[in-house]
């Protein structure tokens, strides 16, 4: 249910886009989900004809981009994937990092036909 | 053959509920209306900080409660009952409030004359934390049963908040919760957090907790 009202946002947001740009038919949807968001892409995919259905998007793919939760090491200053080192800096070991990125939740782009 | 074009929208998901809550916050300043908005898991203690916060400052100030649960109209009775304005939210399933579902609820519980509204959200830690409603302030209750260890596990609701009162203190001897742990890892995630223990059901710490809502009402007035 979660995934399920942010994506009617989404819905709604492409909508209004699309009505202030005069398009009427989208081809395509691209979402951009963090790693580190609370967003499940597979349940988003699951929801999206859903939350689609009876608006303008109704025919509309849905592509999900992933992008990765990166971060800086307090310690020591080194970048890192902090899924992939959970959470630890694989040059010192500390566990104290500043997200970079991966908290995202974008709306990229249409393809308007 | 048709043509395709990409449309750039760039857009953060999350910036239309950011918009519109900065809005309803600004009216609600304008109609001098300070909004609390109250989190935490389910079996908390909320309802029952709801009704002595109301029993502590009825006499001084003109309340409200917007009450937001899946399901049932139990707590907006239990609060009816104490003889506040109040109504009961539905959320059909939904996890979280959004601005807009504040600004419906406040409308059908009809601000006018009233000074401060406390929305006591759905009982969950993890999405009422993203969605911001549009509320003057942000508390969360963490109750002594659920452990010292939350703020470890849901960082990002001990981050947002302004003020954390931790409820059932008066059990704190039946269980392991170690009150300074919690002290030490939520002001790592939010340095100017304020921590006011409390017993709802004793009463201990209440005015503590009422006299933190008197203050923050007056400079969010001055602001």
């Amino acid at each position: 249910m979660h995934e399920l009202s942010v994506v009617i946002e989404v819905v709604k947001t492409v909508e209004e886009f699309a009505k202030k740009n005069g398009v009427t038919r989208i081809d395509r949807l691209v979402l951009q989900i963090g790693e580190l968001s609370s967003m499940i892409p597979a349940y988003i995919e699951e929801c999206f004809p859903c939350a689609v259905d009876g608006t303008t998007l109704e025919s509309t793919r849905l592509e999900i981009e992933i992008l990765p939760g990166n971060a800086r090491c307090r310690a020591c200053g080194k970048t890192f994937n902090l899924l992939e080192n959970k959470g630890a800096c694989p040059a010192c070991g500390v566990k104290d990092a500043e997200i970079l990125s991966g908290r995202e939740f974008m709306i990229k782009e249409i393809v308007a036909c | 053959m048709e043509t395709f074009k990409v449309m750039e929208i760039k857009k953060s998901v999350y910036e239309g509920n950011d918009r519109r809550a900065e809005v309803l916050r600004a009216e609600l300043k304008e109609g001098k209306v300070f909004l609390l908005n109250l989190m935490s898991s389910p079996g908390s203690g909320k309802t029952t900080t709801v009704l002595r916060t109301i029993e502590a400052l009825r006499d001084e100030m003109r309340i409200g409660v917007l009450e937001a649960d899946i399901d049932s109209d139990v707590d907006a009775k239990t609060v009816s009952d104490a003889g506040t304005r109040v109504i009961q939210m539905h959320s059909g399933g939904m996890c979280h409030l959004t601005a807009d579902m504040t600004r419906q609820g406040l409308e059908c519980l009809g601000t006018d004359g009233l000074d401060f509204v406390i929305l006591e959200n759905i009982g969950n830690l993890i999405c009422t934390a993203e969605a911001d409603t549009g509320a003057s302030r942000n508390a969360m209750i963490l109750s002594v049963p659920e452990g010292d260890d939350k703020p470890l596990k849901y960082p990002m609701m001990f981050a947002m908040v302004d003020v954390l009162l931790i409820n059932k203190i008066d059990a704190i001897s039946f269980f392991d919760f170690d009150f300074e742990a919690v002290r030490e890892r939520v002001t790592r995630l939010n340095p100017g957090i304020r921590i006011i223990p409390i017993s709802a059901k004793t009463g201990e710490g209440v005015a503590e907790w009422a006299e933190w809502i008197r203050t923050e009402v007056r400079e969010w007035k001055r602001a």
